[in-house]
């Protein structure tokens, strides 16, 4: 396991935020690590980037614990995001990135091409409060990459982002990835998680509800259903009594129709039973989405 | 690269190529310039003209011939700039007021039968107030020639007057041990100056370091630079920059002070000859007939060289090095307090209040001068000058007086005792507040 925490625990006060917290990343992939707001997942990053001291428990990288060298290799776009209002961008992201360690020539070679990249190159001289908030969060991905960690952590990273900038925001995750980093994300947008995470884990009032590969969860979610695309046909479709249509709608000569079986019932039973009535056209299975999953594992917790 | 000294390197290089900055380096020379430069302007200004129109019933203050009404009188002596005429009547000099505009103001000695001697007199004018100057100056030449009037009166010659008036016995202040003289006046405007200076300082680049801690945690920019940085190192990089920002510009200050004040003696050497020249001639010309005057001036001018002696017995060499040492060390002590008070806060008006148990320390400091000057070695500036807070405004109200070298030396080492102290507690708060929100609102609800 590239990055593991075992029995974390870390209080405000008499507030609990993390309870007994056991998470595993596997390297070069993307985990999400989800929850309602105040669930403790920021607490939870800043224990990994030592912004903050856990009061119990042990997070090891690589087997052991993680050092200062290792939170050097860590890139962070928190979810409170900002830069020097009044510095000129170029001069600011060599600041941050000789903070990471970088010399100065190392960080200004890397920061042109990465603008050059971005096709952001003129505004290297310009003061950041002239810069829009989409340009300043390029800005801020840069700096975050820049020091080309191992392990990237981004904190609710599509809020505030255009539909534009949220697009590239995903590629580059992407293609992090398939350059080897490993990434931990932390996010409400259900429909990323499906479309970028490996793993995930769920935390909700201090404590992981759900963990594991989304594929697995979305499957140990699911509720035996199935969506039947089938050439429209003369005659009304019979079903068993125990196969339960959740709708059925038509367009043109196709028509859908969302059946829930019963426990007990496959796949094979309900083309069996449409193979002599009609002419199939596709059968899927229909998985619940990453929304429905998270909605429902958080009211079963119970809201604080 | 040391991560700290980047810190610092940030904090100067931005600070130093601020616009303000080089505004206040200009702008405090010119201030002291200015100082300097306008009360020689303004003596060396040929003031307007005014006429004055004397119309005296009693006839002591001299009177106008009835066949030359506008004749100038010697009694009332017309100088550079105020020239007196007589005028036979009040009416006469109301109406040649409303003709000449020169004329700015007339002055009526009523004649009361009851009276020997005039008590009264009114200086009329219309509409425009005569110039500060016109006013004393009468009053001045009335006062002088109702004088002259009552020693002929009583047979009093000019030199026994002069006797009379001109003998004073001095009185100094003086150490019994080196027989030194204490020249407390030129001590008390130093300690003055060097203490509300200090002041000056540890406020305006301690809420400096506040103002750039709200500023890097109202951007949020704080939570990707303690990623890589210690807080203590953020707050320590900050808390030196600006101390050598602090230090850059003082070091212009004085500089720049210097060359402007160099500058306006060199371009007016001139002026100052003539100045001093016009100032022999009136001199001469009020000799015979005013004996006083010319001692009173010479009275203000005797006081120079004291100032001068005074000055030259202040021992620089112990005031410079101990104000150095107050001006930094009382810097670092507030600094690392204002950064935390900074971290506490979200915004500008949150700090305001969290700095306030930083101010009253300092304020009280400055509101108890009067009684410190009032008594440099008493009980309240002894207790001031050693506790730490307060120590660098009170001390150097007081080291041009002179204080015991047991004294310094305990004020010092507390303070330097406290630093790390201070330093230490500090950063506790600042790495505990810094990435916390809505720390004030917090406090509120809880204390309600």
């Amino acid at each position: 396991m590239f990055l593991e925490t075992r029995h974390i625990e870390k209080n405000f006060g008499t507030f609990r935020a993390l309870d007994d917290i056991n998470i595993g990343v596997r390297e070069g992939t993307i985990f999400g690590l989800l929850g309602p707001n105040g669930a403790g997942k920021t607490t939870l990053i800043r224990l990994i980037n030592r912004i903050a001291r856990p009061d119990g428990g042990e997070i090891l990288m690589d087997g052991r614990a993680v050092s200062d060298d290792d939170v050097r290799r860590i890139g962070y776009l928190p979810e409170e995001r900002g830069l020097y209002k009044k510095m000129r961008v170029g001069e600011q992201a060599v600041y941050l990135a000789r903070l990471k360690g970088l010399s100065r020539r190392e960080a200004e070679g890397r920061l042109i091409r990465w603008f050059e990249r971005f096709g952001i190159e003129s505004w290297w001289k310009r003061p950041v409060e002239e810069l829009s908030k989409g340009m300043q969060q390029k800005v801020q991905f840069i700096v975050t990459v820049l020091h080309q960690p191992r392990l990237l952590i981004f904190d609710e990273p599509f809020s505030g982002f255009d539909p534009v900038n949220a697009t590239m925001l995903k590629d580059e995750i992407l293609r992090l990835r398939k350059a080897g980093a490993t990434v931990i994300l932390s996010t409400h947008n259900m429909a990323s998680v499906e479309e970028l995470c490996d793993d995930i884990a769920l935390i909700n009032n201090a404590k992981v509800v759900l963990s594991g590969s989304v594929n697995e969860i979305r499957r140990s979610f699911s509720n035996n259903t199935f969506e039947a695309v089938t050439r429209k046909s003369d005659q009304k479709l019979q079903l068993p009594d125990s196969f339960d249509v959740v709708s059925s709608t038509c367009e043109d000569d196709i028509e859908r129709l969302q059946v829930s079986l019963p426990k007990n019932a496959t796949a094979n039973d309900l083309i069996a039973t449409l193979l002599n009535q009609c002419q199939i056209v596709s059968l899927n299975e229909m998985l619940p989405s990453m929304n429905d999953i998270f909605v429902e594992a958080v009211k079963k917790g119970g809201a604080r | 690269m040391n991560k700290t000294l980047l810190v610092i390197q940030r904090e100067y290089a931005t600070r130093v190529r601020k616009p303000s900055f080089w505004l206040l380096t200009i702008l405090v020379p010119i201030l002291f310039a200015a100082l300097y430069a306008i009360p020689i302007y303004l003596a060396l200004k040929p003031a307007e003209k005014s006429i004055v129109l004397v119309a005296d019933e009693s006839g002591l203050f001299g009177s106008a011939d009835r066949n030359d009404t506008l004749r100038t009188d010697s009694r009332f002596a017309s100088t550079n700039n105020i020239e007196y005429r007589y005028a036979a009547t009040f009416e006469y000099a109301q109406r040649s007021m409303e003709a000449d505009d020169d004329i700015k103001a007339i002055l009526y000695v009523r004649r009361r039968a009851s009276e020997a001697i005039p008590t009264d007199a009114c200086l009329y004018y219309k509409s425009e107030l005569p110039p500060q100057q016109v006013r004393y100056d009468v009053d001045r030449q009335l006062q002088r020639i109702l004088r002259n009037r009552l020693l002929q009166a009583h047979n009093i010659s000019d030199d026994e007057y002069a006797l009379i008036t001109n003998t004073r016995i001095n009185l100094r202040t003086e150490d019994l041990e080196t027989g030194r003289e204490a020249f407390l006046e030129v001590k008390t405007g130093l300690g003055l100056v060097l203490s509300i200076l200090i002041y000056f300082v540890i406020f305006m680049f301690g809420s400096q370091v506040m103002r750039g801690v709200v500023e890097e945690k109202s951007s949020r920019i704080v939570e990707v630079i303690v990623c890589s940085v210690r807080p203590f190192q953020l707050m320590m990089g900050k808390v030196i920059g600006i101390a050598l920002v602090g230090l850059t510009q003082f070091l212009l200050w004085v500089a720049l002070t210097g060359v402007a004040l160099v500058g306006i003696q060199a371009s007016n050497s001139e002026l100052f000859h003539i100045a001093s020249d016009k100032h022999n001639i009136t001199e001469l010309a009020t000799k015979g007939s005013d004996a006083t005057l010319q001692m009173q001036q010479n009275d203000q001018l005797a006081d120079l060289p004291s100032v001068i002696e005074g000055i030259a017995s202040i021992d620089f060499n112990t005031i410079v090095p101990l104000f150095l040492f107050y001006f930094i060390f009382g810097y670092l002590l507030y600094a690392t307090l204002f950064a935390a008070a900074g971290a506490m806060s979200d915004t500008d008006t949150d700090t305001q209040i969290v700095s306030l148990p930083l101010t009253v320390p300092l304020l009280a400091t400055l509101l108890c001068m009067p009684a410190m000057m009032n008594s440099p070695s008493g009980m309240l500036s002894q207790v001031l000058s050693i506790i730490p807070f307060t120590s660098p405004v009170a001390m150097m109200l007081r080291i041009p007086f002179g204080v015991s070298t047991a004294q310094v030396v305990i004020s010092m080492l507390l303070l330097l005792v406290s630093i790390p102290l201070c330093t230490w507690l500090s950063a506790r708060i600042y790495r505990s507040s810094i990435l916390r929100y809505n720390l004030l609102t917090h406090w509120r609800k809880k204390n309600k």
